[in-house]
């Protein structure tokens, strides 16, 4: 491991830390693409929100048109935004559901790193964070030394970029169109 | 007044058979006469996003630079490089893709993560 072959450094856990993350942030994106990404319905619903934020985007972009074509064409835009909602809306059900797996093996991961660094600072932090921040980056750790980084905040920050990028690389992320409806988007007023 | 350059939605492109990236050519990246899709554009921004936070990182924790006006700069130098790529080398007409807020998102909070794991991993391991 990298306490041992680094040991002269003082800080090395930090690299256990990352090599850790990027070991399971492989493994959680094996584990989705087993139950989310191969499957026909994520790719059918991937499809729809691309093809309907593409026709939304065409039909948006203003020409010259008389008053009877516009009113048709605001009906027509509000069927297609409707649809990309309900299928964002889908493709975040479909993903929550099989996502709980990934949840659990990143909820044992960190209680094996909690175990592993509990206490001990893995990082030295080049700035003092935030109040709201210190929480997280100084959470076990004893002192008042608030650059003392703690295995949590290192395990987030590998965690966002890792994971962010791999899923980036991979091809994984959540097409665009989808970026903007949640699971329990609002509801329209323009339908009540 | 700035020459703009409208974008041009290839839908043809879509055909995608694995998702994310159509058949690309570096040459694209600096030439302004290229067409740019939407997904394409994006991706490139938050991939120089990327860069540049590590290399800022790596650079900064070598030095060592410390102190929290060090994020307010690469905040300020990372969305400075994506604006004048996009703004300057590449003069795309914001408003085809969303305006500037939706090209300088891309990628920011990845990339800030990003950039403060290389500083901190850089500054614990090569001053302590």
């Amino acid at each position: 491991m990298a306490s041992t072959l680094f040991s002269h450094l003082k800080y090395s856990d930090s690299l256990t830390v990352v090599a850790i993350s990027i070991f399971t942030a492989v493994v959680c994106e094996a584990i989705s693409w087993l139950l989310i990404y191969r499957t026909s319905s994520y790719k059918s619903l991937k499809s729809t929100i691309d093809k309907a934020s593409k026709k939304l985007e065409t039909m948006k972009t203003p020409n010259g048109t008389s008053e009877l074509t516009k009113k048709s064409k605001t009906k027509k835009i509000d069927r297609v935004e409707t649809s990309l909602k309900e299928s964002s809306r889908d493709l975040s059900l479909f993903k929550f559901k099989s996502g709980a797996v990934v949840a659990v093996v990143l909820f044992m991961v960190f209680g094996l790193l909690n175990t592993l660094f509990e206490g001990k600072p893995v990082a030295k932090l080049p700035f003092v964070p935030l109040r709201i921040v210190q929480k997280m980056s100084h959470r076990g750790l004893s002192g008042d030394d608030m650059t003392d980084c703690s295995m949590a905040f290192l395990y987030f920050l590998c965690s966002i970029s890792i994971r962010t990028n791999l899923q980036k690389f991979l091809g994984f992320s959540p097409p665009r169109g989808a970026a903007g409806a949640g699971l329990f988007p609002m509801p329209d007023p323009k339908t009540s | 007044m700035r020459e703009r350059k409208s974008a041009k939605f290839n839908l043809q492109e879509q055909q995608q058979q694995n998702g994310h990236l159509s058949p690309f050519k570096f040459a694209k990246l600096f030439d302004p006469d290229a067409s740019w899709d939407k997904d394409q554009l994006g991706d490139v921004l938050h991939w120089i996003r990327q860069v540049v936070a590590l290399v800022c990182g790596l650079l900064w924790g070598a030095i060592p630079l410390v102190g929290g006006i060090w994020i307010i700069l690469f905040l300020v130098l990372s969305s400075g490089i994506v604006y004048g790529y996009y703004a300057v080398i590449l003069k795309v007409d914001e408003e085809e893709f969303g305006g500037h807020a939706a090209l300088l998102q891309e990628g920011l909070f990845a990339s800030f993560s990003l950039f403060l794991l290389a500083w901190t991993l850089v500054y614990s391991l090569a001053h302590f």
